[in-house]
């Protein structure tokens, strides 16, 4: 909507979206962290509580549409991500794995809810937390499973190798395990939600600005813009839900790997 | 110990190989890149890629390959 503004008041050529459009100011000036983001994330939590209490509350033999639906989530994260992954045992793991996805999800989604059309997750400070989170989990789990020294060991050393290259390996081990899965666990959902906003930004801020352009064939072209911003929009539900769906895949492959006996 | 063992292992594989590329590329083209700044040289930061995209091949051979 700023965006929208800024490009009319601007009145002179195409003002591309940029970064800037992330940015969006305090909702009012005397609560400075309170911006549209953080009122969605606060929204989000509402949305997936509510609708969890309701479609749990009266649970029947005979499901009703609203509990069906709850149900299918909750078997979805259990059976398909749960418990293929980190097989038994994976009970413990649920809540926070369905507590992940359902909440990914829904703030992934509120980017093409209209009136909301911001993803949480396309700042960054957002993802990083979630990521800290599954790296906190994987990580102690490990440690509970397999004594503090003994987990470090198998992290680091891979057996069966000369004693020289471990000068080699290890350092790389180490920053996969402790480096690289938190920050490609969040820069992932970051860039897609980021992306994929801004990409729907183009579409329909070009299209808005060539239906306002004095050129006829301008005007012409404009609702071709806004039918591929449309069709993106489809695409981008795909890729939000995809995005939820490997936050949680990969937080439980990790907890998998952690667990294992074996390296 | 999961429903679907080869399918889930094929997944868990592409991402750590991933993983593993990624860091053997970070850690030591970023050792090499250190050495080049303080040394003044040029070729430490490629020489720090390569060792670090062959320990990363080594690693993923040790982990997958070997089996």
């Amino acid at each position: 909507m700023r965006a929208l503004a800024n490009l009319h008041a601007a009145g002179a050529g195409f003002v591309p979206p940029s970064t800037n459009d992330f940015n969006l100011p305090p909702i009012s000036d005397s609560v400075a962290w309170l911006t549209k983001p953080v009122l969605l994330v606060f929204l989000s939590v509402i949305v997936v509580s509510t609708f969890f209490v309701l479609s749990s509350r009266k649970a029947a033999v005979v499901p009703s549409r609203l509990q069906f639906a709850g149900e299918s989530v909750y078997a979805f994260v259990r059976n398909d991500l749960a418990r293929d992954v980190i097989g038994h045992d994976f009970m413990r793991f649920v809540p926070y794995l369905f507590t992940l996805f359902t909440f990914v999800l829904t703030n992934n989604i509120f980017g093409i809810v209209p009136l909301l059309q911001f993803p949480a997750m396309s700042h960054v400070g957002f993802p990083y937390v979630l990521a800290i989170f599954s790296f906190l989990v994987f990580h102690y789990v490990g440690i509970r499973k397999q004594g503090l020294g003994k987990y470090l060991k198998e992290i680091a050393f891979m057996p069966g190798v000369p004693l020289p290259v471990y000068i080699l390996l290890t350092p790389i081990e180490l920053a996969t395990f402790f480096i690289v899965r938190p920050l490609t666990l969040s820069l992932r959902l970051f860039a897609n939600m980021f992306a994929g906003h801004l990409l729907l930004l183009v579409f329909i801020m070009g299209g808005d600005y060539m239906m306002h352009d004095s050129h006829l064939i301008m005007k012409l072209f404009s609702p071709f813009s806004f039918a591929f911003g449309i069709a993106l929009t489809f695409f981008e539900f795909m890729v939000q839900c995809l995005q939820a769906y490997i936050f949680t895949l990969l937080t439980a492959l990790y907890i998998a790997g952690a667990l294992a006996d074996e390296h | 110990m999961t429903q679907e063992p080869s399918n889930r292992r094929e997944e868990n594989a592409l991402w750590s190989i991933f993983g593993y590329l990624v860091s053997g590329l970070l850690f030591w083209g970023g050792v090499g890149w250190a050495a080049d700044h303080f040394l003044h040289h040029k070729y430490f930061t490629l020489v720090g890629l390569l060792v670090g995209m062959g320990g990363a091949l080594y690693l993923v051979w040790l982990r997958f390959g070997r089996e």
